[in-house]
């Protein structure tokens, strides 16, 4: 095991995990914190694949930042439809977001 | 020296794992929310590990510093309580999607990973913050703005979305 597969392996977990916890939980707020999980892995995969190789380490390192920033527009505007969902229907709860009964 | 390393890498990664099953598997928000800054911290340590502390730094002023107060902010704002829908027994038959769901990119990607990854460098080099600055106005000054500009459509698309009014609902509110 190089040290290069265990970081790989680390992000590709935290992919997953991100994915189960997408499917598992019940709130919106559940679901975004998976999210989150999943784009830490992209970070933590871009900056290992270039810091232990022979590849430029500026690209990772700044590729690692943008995912960060896009990670923070994100939530900034998740938490804003999350505030208009619960004024609009009273509660992030998945099963209780429908309008259509049947 | 290395195995030091190796020590902090798996105290490291025993953080991320331990996190992110509490993120995903805890009743409680509040607790899953801790859970993931758990994760975030471990994440953080792997980038001072492979040399890059800029990134660290920023990973927990970013992440730990502003993203995770967000999500408190919406967890104590929509009242989502641990009485509520998360804290009840899920569906049967659920955990099977959602084991599948994760299972499928977890075997192709670690497959892939497994069988293609170059044997890498033990010892990254350090990147001076100096050099990471001039690259970022010199060759990368594009996606530079790009995400200024993402940002500030995120941030202004948040205000927005803060203040909607409340718009009666076309055809249900009005007829009556």
């Amino acid at each position: 095991m190089t040290p290069l597969l265990i970081y790989q392996l680390t992000a590709v977990f935290l992919l997953c995990i991100g994915l189960f916890g997408l499917i598992w939980r019940r709130t919106l707020v559940g679901m975004l914190l998976s999210i989150e999980l999943m784009l830490n892995g992209a970070g933590l995969s871009i900056m290992a694949a270039t810091q232990l190789t022979d590849t430029a380490n500026e690209l990772g390192q700044i590729g690692t930042l943008l995912v960060m920033g896009i990670a923070a527009a994100e939530a900034t505007l998740i938490l804003a439809i999350i505030l208009v969902v619960s004024k609009r229907f009273g509660s992030v709860e998945l099963r209780k977001l429908t309008s259509l009964r049947g | 020296m290395l195995t030091l390393a190796y020590v902090v890498l798996i105290g490291h990664l025993a953080l991320i794992l331990c996190g992110g099953f509490i993120t995903v598997l805890a009743k409680s928000l509040v607790r899953a929310l801790t859970g993931l800054i758990m994760t975030l911290f471990g994440v953080a340590g792997l980038y001072f590990l492979m040399a890059a502390p800029f990134i660290g730094l920023m990973q927990i002023l970013i992440y730990v510093g502003a993203v995770s107060i967000l999500i408190f902010f919406a967890i104590m704002l929509t009242q989502a309580s641990s009485t509520g829908e998360e804290g009840q027994k899920q569906r049967r038959g659920k955990v099977k999607y959602a084991v599948m769901a994760s299972l499928a990119p977890a075997i192709f990607l670690g497959l892939a990973v497994i069988r293609t990854a170059p044997p890498g460098n033990l010892t990254p080099q350090e990147t001076s913050v100096k050099f990471l600055g001039r690259f970022l106005l010199g060759p990368y000054v594009l996606p530079f703005e790009l995400i200024s500009l993402v940002l500030f459509v995120a941030m202004a698309g948040a205000v927005l979305l803060g203040f909607e009014k409340r718009i009666p609902q076309a055809g249900l509110e009005t007829e009556d």
